[in-house]
């Protein structure tokens, strides 16, 4: 074995309100912290993927920055909420086809400032609005709450799922996040404090919607037989996919019914060889509560229809049969776009959790969602190689 | 929320042209025979990048719907809530829009999928009059 490729170091700036940072330096903070935890130098990377949130991109002059040279990769993503999953998919290809040995992939963001709402970071505010873009903001759309509301409502509608449903999501993923000393909100919540917390926009409540946090997440990429030499256990990348549905605005479109989860997860797990039963951990994109109900029904865990049955079960939570956003994800944890699931997903791989370590670990879903459902990115990572699990 | 105020970019005319005659004005590609949405990027069908514009009947149905609550104030004052929607046009094309609401609470209790609704224009006293929509009567 030896010939995959794996995630060999992981670095986490400070996150949530870091301020004086910019983009660029974040992400080179998070760049050196991944490589030092792999044990390599910065001069061992041969690749470098950049990406970005709204903060502005740190851009490929991130590698000046750290002063990397006779680099043999180096590019911008974007794919939105989906990049991260992009970013590693496209490193580990890199790998394998002996572009490049070694890559950086990196996300920064710096939407907050001090003294300001989180969500006025997210949110558009003008005296007049221009054409069609300014007309949808200027009749109320002012940020994408009320897009993913408008996807929430129709599955409630067409399926019966309730907003107390949700809030098993937003509870469960709670449980987790009091494990997490990384994440931002570690106070219990009840459904009746989900239920009690103000509309944002119906059906989603405040406790609906994830937090908006600064900082940096990177990972290296590398071959596994040199993963297995490096400093901390390899976290083997069994399997990718993307899956970008291309929604149509228009009569018959399964917009909010159905997602890129469905294609990317079928090209993720039928790479790792593996099925949705397979799966002991799932580390998913968790901008709205919503936006987990439907990825594991688009994933298989259950039927379609059934996500909020099957959410309010307890499957999700410490101790249910599919532990799901250990590290309290981007509601509870700390929202790095698509970088949040993923580091969790290799802490958890690791065996690093302490007291939220999932007894299974061997297959690991990690998802990336961008656009309002329109983007999807799917990994499987294990500790094991593949075929060995 | 309030409307905000609403101004025309130079690629919108016949849209603007339309909602101040109280006409809904929307992108149709006559090669393709397929109606678009008026910020439609272009036809999907045939790549043409500035389709010409026809006149839609106004007729539409509800497909999904989100009541809006803005960011209470400091003095603890909510702005009023706002009844925001995906419509389906009687034509095909969807639409981000709002629902004409002057007391959203009675309006939520009798959304569902497939309520029948109208376009409705709203003439403003600053910029372009705004195009809502609204329940058909008795529905």
């Amino acid at each position: 074995m030896g010939d995959g490729a794996a995630i060999a170091g992981l670095g986490m700036t400070e996150l949530g309100k870091v301020y004086g940072r910019s983009p660029r330096r974040l992400a080179a903070d998070a760049v050196r912290l991944a490589v030092a935890d792999a044990g390599l130098a910065l001069g061992d990377l041969d690749g470098l993927l950049v990406s970005h949130g709204l903060g502005g991109s740190p851009g490929i002059e991130l590698a000046d920055t750290l002063g990397l040279r006779d680099l043999r990769l180096l590019t911008h993503m974007n794919a939105f909420g989906a990049t991260a999953g992009a970013m590693v998919s496209y490193a580990a290809m890199s790998v394998l086809s002996g572009a490049a040995s070694t890559v950086a992939c990196v996300f920064s963001d710096a939407p907050l400032k001090p003294r300001q709402s989180a969500g006025s970071a997210y949110q558009r505010d003008a005296p007049e609005w221009y054409g069609f873009g300014g007309m949808t903001a200027a009749l109320g759309f002012r940020s994408v709450n009320a897009f993913y509301a408008l996807a929430a409502q129709r599955h409630m509608a067409r399926y019966g799922t309730t907003s107390e449903q949700l809030g098993a999501i937003a509870v469960s993923t709670r449980e987790w996040a009091a494990r997490n000393p990384l994440a931002q909100m570690r106070d219990p919540i009840s459904l009746a404090d989900h239920q009690a917390s103000r509309w944002v926009a119906e059906p989603l409540h405040l406790l609906d919607c994830c937090l908006v946090s600064n900082g940096a997440v990177a990972v290296v990429v590398t071959g596994a037989a040199r993963a297995r030499d490096l400093a901390r256990p390899p976290v083997h990348l069994w399997g990718w996919g993307q899956g970008h549905p291309g929604h149509r605005k228009e009569r018959g479109s399964e917009f909010g019914l159905t997602t890129g989860a469905v294609s990317s997860g079928r090209s993720a797990m039928t790479m790792a060889g593996v099925t949705a039963a397979d799966v002991d951990v799932c580390e998913l994109y968790d901008c709205y509560t919503y936006t987990v109900l439907v990825s594991l029904e688009d994933y298989g865990f259950c039927a379609k229809g059934e996500g909020g049955a099957f959410a309010a079960s307890g499957a999700l939570g410490p101790g249910g049969t599919l532990p799901t956003n250990t590290g309290g994800g981007q509601l509870s944890g700390y929202y790095m776009w698509g970088m949040t699931p993923l580091s969790e997903a290799v802490v958890q791989a690791r065996g690093d959790g302490g007291e939220r370590q999932a007894v299974a670990n061997d297959v690991i879903l990690v998802s990336g969602n961008g656009g309002i459902l329109d983007h999807h990115a799917t990994l499987i990572v294990s500790p094991h190689e593949r075929g060995t699990a | 929320m309030d409307i905000g105020v609403l101004r025309r970019d130079g690629r919108t005319d016949p849209f603007f042209d339309g909602t101040a005659a109280g006409r809904l004005v929307v992108r149709r590609c006559a090669a393709c025979d397929r109606w678009l949405a008026p910020d439609a990027g272009g036809c999907p069908g045939c790549g043409d990048e500035d389709p010409g514009w026809a006149e839609a009947s106004g007729a539409a149905t509800l497909v999904t719907w989100t009541v809006t609550h803005g960011r209470p104030a400091g003095d603890g004052t909510v702005p009023p809530p706002a009844v925001l929607a995906l419509v389906e046009l009687a034509e095909g094309p969807w639409l981000h829009a709002r629902l004409d609401a002057a007391d959203p609470a009675a309006l939520r209790g009798r959304l569902r999928e497939g309520l029948p609704l109208t376009a409705v224009f709203v003439p403003t006293e600053q910029g372009e009059a705004h195009l809502l929509f609204r329940p058909e009567q008795g529905d």
